[in-house]
C-alpha cells in the first residue's frame, strides 16, 4: 500500500480505525496464516536440508 | 502476546470505563492506553489481539495492587487468563507504570472515546518506548509512527535525552 494511502488511514477518526482493527481481525480468523506459513517454511527447510545431505 | 481468542469486538470503551472506575476507587492513582492500541491513535490500523493499559499504582507496595484491581474487575465479570483479564473474551493487560511509561501515563493525551473520557500516550512517548525496548515489533512501530503520525520532534528528542535513549537506524 503505497504510503499516502497509509497517511490517509492514519488520519481517520479513532472510533473508524478500532472498526478497521475489528475487521481484520475477523478476516485473520477467517484466514489463518501464520501458522500455516511457519508450517511451510519448515517444510521448505526440511526439503532443502534433505536435499544437501543427499548430495 | 494475545492471539485471536473468542471476541469479535474490541470493547474499547468497556475497557476505558473500568480503568477510570479503577482511579475513582483509588485502586489505581492514573492510566493511560499504551501498547498497540495507542500507536493505532497515530498510524493507520493494523492486527492486535489485546489492549495495554499502563497505571501509575496507588499501592506503593511489590505487588503494584494488582490482586486488588484483578479482584475489582472479576467482580466485575472479568475473567483472568494468564497474564491478561479478559472483558467479554477481549483480552487486556494491566501494566504498573514506572520510569518512562510513568512520565509517559502522567503526559498522556486526554481523549473522549464514545464519551467516554480517557488518555493515551502521546505519540512522542510511543517512539521513546518503543526505542527503549528494542524488539523488532518496536522497530517496525518507530518506523511506522516516524512515517505517518505528527510527531513534536522537539518533545521526542527532548524524552530521548532524559532518558538516554536513542532512535535506531532504520
Amino acid at each position: 500500500m503505497k504510503l499516502e494511502m497509509r497517511r490517509a488511514l492514519a488520519r481517520e477518526s479513532f472510533e473508524e480505525k478500532i472498526r478497521k482493527v475489528e475487521q481484520l481481525i475477523r478476516l485473520a480468523k477467517t484466514f489463518p496464516r501464520s501458522k500455516d506459513k511457519t508450517r511451510l517454511k519448515k517444510q521448505e527447510s526440511d526439503l532443502a536440508h534433505g536435499i544437501r545431505t543427499l548430495d | 502476546m494475545a492471539t485471536p481468542g473468542s471476541f469479535s469486538t474490541i470493547p474499547l470503551a468497556d475497557v476505558l470505563r473500568a480503568a477510570n472506575d479503577l482511579v475513582s476507587a483509588r485502586l489505581i492513582e492514573d492510566y493511560a492506553l499504551g501498547g498497540a492500541l495507542a500507536a493505532i491513535y497515530y498510524v493507520e490500523p493494523f492486527t492486535t489481539y489485546d489492549a495495554d493499559i499502563f497505571f501509575i499504582p496507588a499501592d506503593k507496595g511489590l505487588t503494584a495492587g494488582v490482586p486488588a484491581i484483578y479482584k475489582h474487575l472479576q467482580t466485575l465479570g472479568w475473567q483472568a487468563q494468564g497474564e491478561h483479564l479478559l472483558l467479554k473474551g477481549f483480552p487486556v493487560q494491566f501494566l504498573a507504570a514506572q520510569g518512562l511509561t510513568e512520565e509517559a501515563v502522567r503526559e498522556a493525551r486526554r481523549i473522549d472515546y464514545k464519551g467516554v473520557a480517557a488518555k493515551v500516550f502521546r505519540a512522542e512517548y510511543i517512539v521513546a518506548i518503543a526505542a527503549s525496548v528494542g524488539r523488532l515489533k518496536d522497530l517496525a512501530r518507530i518506523e511506522q509512527m516516524l512515517q505517518q503520525a505528527d510527531l513534536d520532534k522537539t518533545l521526542l528528542e527532548k524524552i530521548l535525552r532524559a532518558h538516554n535513549l536513542k532512535l535506531p537506524k532504520l
